[in-house]
């Protein structure tokens, strides 16, 4: 699965994480755990690697 | 299995599978692939003059490798129905003019390489998953030189080594040097209990008394066997396995707590070396055994997709099928209608199998004497003239139970209320108010939030909180006396699935400073996957709320399971942070902006409908 990046609506923290629109996972945010994970702009395109 | 073979009522369909089910509860249509066999199964008597005159050496699964089979082969000893089966795939004479031998001599003519796959359909009214488990391939493992290391095998395997059917009837040796082993160590936990990655991090149930019931049948058979089991804990709960835990050690089976990093290979002997930490005494330990099994773990059969998406099931997190009710109704399915037996539901006995399997032919047989059925009280209902047939509500219903809808023939869907479970995620993903969730009908929801935010508005967090998991959550963490702000007023749905965008922009533009949707975690989901909706509706409404410029952080999300009292009290500490954040300015904002948009909408809305009559209006007045 590709990775996209997500921001934390609740500690505002930014992070990447796998994602795809079809297969919807379970998201929560590496600081703070909560499940208010926005996947920013880049959604639909995956971030290129490195 | 001979008797389920013969009974009258039973229509077994063995080397058959799935190839399609459709409808609902009491309902269900089933077609099934039976396999050509090639082999006329009224007729072969099992004689085995093909298998004796066929030229194929294969490797025969059942024996797990160790011995070989022909092309044409018996499945295993004691298969029913008792008939030869010919592998097409393994078969030279699938093109008969190749071979044909067992044809030949086949008396009663039984062998057909122009057999063709049959396709069976049948209605029946309930369906029972008994469709096993596979077992962990430890190959991944490398430390524990499986497959590296021929004297290192698997429990599987050395059930048909020690097996009188086996391939050296019964003869344990090992596959090196055809010896009798005299130093035996046994593995446990391989491919359970892990958290690095590897394995899965459940234990299997199983192989604990699995283990001890081997070494009670190698001391049995070769009493001066030293056997050594390597654990982690023994896990003997059950009736009567404590005693045969005892009658192992009694035996003089050494059970040592701990289990070895790495095994080593002695090239000259063949012989398998290792260290062990004694967590019971702290020494460190070095072994070594002419023969070393590794008790593996249990899978979720890798075949079982096909089932899950036909019958719309869904998974725990170990990959096993989730029940309805992990207490109440643990061998229902949420599909009405499917039962479950056995390791497809988790990791499983004999026992317990038996112990399911019987009460998934009760459950089924209460659901078919009593010939009907009683529909759930919240249920979808259609309004089939506002209905457009666009079919969103099919694809997002979590039970197959919304069917046709063609929106270029203006067809409204139906709605088959007996496989409606009421999670609602029908009515909140529609987008023409066509469907009716009783009892939590869009003019309920949005009453409670009116009262919620008639009198200071800026004091209240609306929460919306789904009937298992959250509200549970919620309720837990009173019950626990768990000291949180009491500043959120809950709203509750059967599922998060119901929570319609509508009803969280109507909270913000009643004022209220923070919305929360919570719900089950997706594994615990009681409605199989209608939370990815919610989370799916919820990350467009943050787009959607960011384009009107209210800030997306207003609406939050949480699951949180029925366990979870904590996460509850949690979540409100930092939402009431966060309410307090809110200016009564940055709401007067998003009322103001959210009138707007809704004005806009509703303006669009009626321009949208009056263009139709205006267009049926026309030809009339031109007729006149
Ligand atoms: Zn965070």
């Amino acid at each position: 699965m590709d990775e996209a990046p997500f921001k934390c609506l609740r500690c505002g923290h930014e992070f990447k994480a796998p994602y795809d629109k079809k297969a919807p996972v379970e998201h929560a945010c590496p600081k703070c755990n909560s499940n208010s994970v926005r996947p920013l702009k880049a959604k639909t395109r995956p971030v290129a690697k490195a | 299995m001979m008797d389920v073979g013969r009974h009258p009522r039973i229509n077994l369909l063995t080397y058959s599978e799935i190839d399609n089910i459709s409808g609902y509860i009491g309902n269900f249509h089933v077609t099934v692939r039976k396999k050509a066999r090639f082999v006329d199964e009224a007729e072969c008597n099992a004689c085995g003059e093909c298998e004796k005159v066929c030229p194929v050496v294969a490797v025969d699964e059942f024996q797990q490798g160790f011995s070989s089979r022909k092309a044409i082969y018996m499945p295993f000893p004691q298969a029913v129905p008792s008939v030869y089966i010919l592998n097409e795939r393994d078969c030279l004479g699938h093109n008969p003019i190749a071979c044909g031998k067992c044809s030949d001599v086949c008396e009663k003519q039984c062998i057909d390489f122009d057999m063709k796959d049959q396709l069976i359909e049948f209605d029946v009214g309930a369906v029972i998953v008994a469709t096993g488990m596979d077992v962990y391939d430890p190959t991944e493992m490398d430390e524990y030189g499986y497959t590296r290391y021929e004297n290192v095998i698997t429990s599987m395997e050395f059930e048909r080594l020690i097996s009188a059917g086996g391939p050296t009837t019964g003869h344990f040796i090992r596959p090196t040097d055809r010896e009798t082993p005299k130093h035996i160590g046994f593995i446990q936990c391989v491919g359970s209990r892990t958290q690095n990655g590897k394995g899965n991090p459940y234990c299997s149930n199983i192989c604990c008394m699995n283990t001890i019931k081997d070494s009670l049948l190698l001391k049995d058979h070769y009493p001066d066997t030293e056997i050594k089991v390597f654990y982690i804990d023994i896990r003997a709960f059950g009736k009567g396995f404590e005693d045969l835990f005892q009658r192992s050690k009694q035996a003089g089976v050494q059970y040592i707590r701990g289990v070895p990093g790495e095994v080593f290979e002695d090239p000259a002997t063949k012989n398998i070396t290792m260290t062990v930490e004694n967590t019971a005494t702290g020494a460190i330990e070095d072994h070594e055994f002419e023969m070393v099994v590794l008790s593996t773990g249990v899978i979720p059969r890798n075949d079982s997709e096909v089932i899950r998406s036909l019958l719309s099931l869904s998974r725990t997190e170990d990959g096993f099928f989730m029940e309805s009710h992990p207490k109440l109704k643990p061998v229902d399915a949420p599909t009405g209608g499917v039962y479950f037996a056995g390791c497809v539901e988790s990791p499983t006995d004999v026992k317990d199998s038996v112990t399911q399997a019987s009460a998934a032919a009760a459950r089924t047989e209460i659901l078919l004497n009593a010939g009907q059925i009683s529909v759930e009280a919240i249920t979808s209902e259609l309004v089939p003239d506002t209905c457009t047939g666009c079919g969103i509500c099919v694809r997002v219903c979590p039970f197959n139970a919304i069917t046709g809808g063609d929106a270029k023939a203006k067809l409204p869907v139906e709605i088959v209320e007996a496989a409606c479970k009421g999670c609602g995620t029908c009515a909140a993903e529609c987008n023409f108010d066509a469907i009716l969730m009783k009892h939590f009908e869009d003019a309920q929801i949005m009453a409670q939030i009116d009262a919620i935010l008639d009198k200071d508005p800026m004091e209240k967090i609306v929460t919306f909180a789904c009937n298992w998991c959250s509200y549970a959550g919620a309720d837990l963490a009173g019950l626990s006396r768990m000291q949180y702000p009491t500043t959120q007023r809950i709203i509750k749905t059967m599922c998060s699935g119901r929570v319609d965008a509508n009803f969280v922009l109507h909270a913000f533009e009643q004022g209220a400073p923070i919305v929360l949707v919570s719900g089950c975690h997706f594994v615990d989901c009681h409605y199989i996957d209608a939370n990815r909706w919610t989370q799916k509706r919820v990350e467009k409404l943050w787009d959607d709320l960011e384009k009107l410029g209210i800030r997306p952080e207003r609406l939050q999300l949480e699951w949180i399971s029925a366990a979870e009292g904590q996460k509850w009290a949690r979540t409100m500490k930092e939402l009431e942070e966060m309410r307090q954040q809110v200016t009564e300015e940055e709401v007067d904002h998003t009322k103001q902006v959210l009138k707007e948009a809704r004005l806009k909408a509703e303006a669009k809305k009626k321009a949208k409908e009056s263009k139709p009559k205006a267009a049926e209006k026309a030809p009339a007045a031109a007729v006149a």
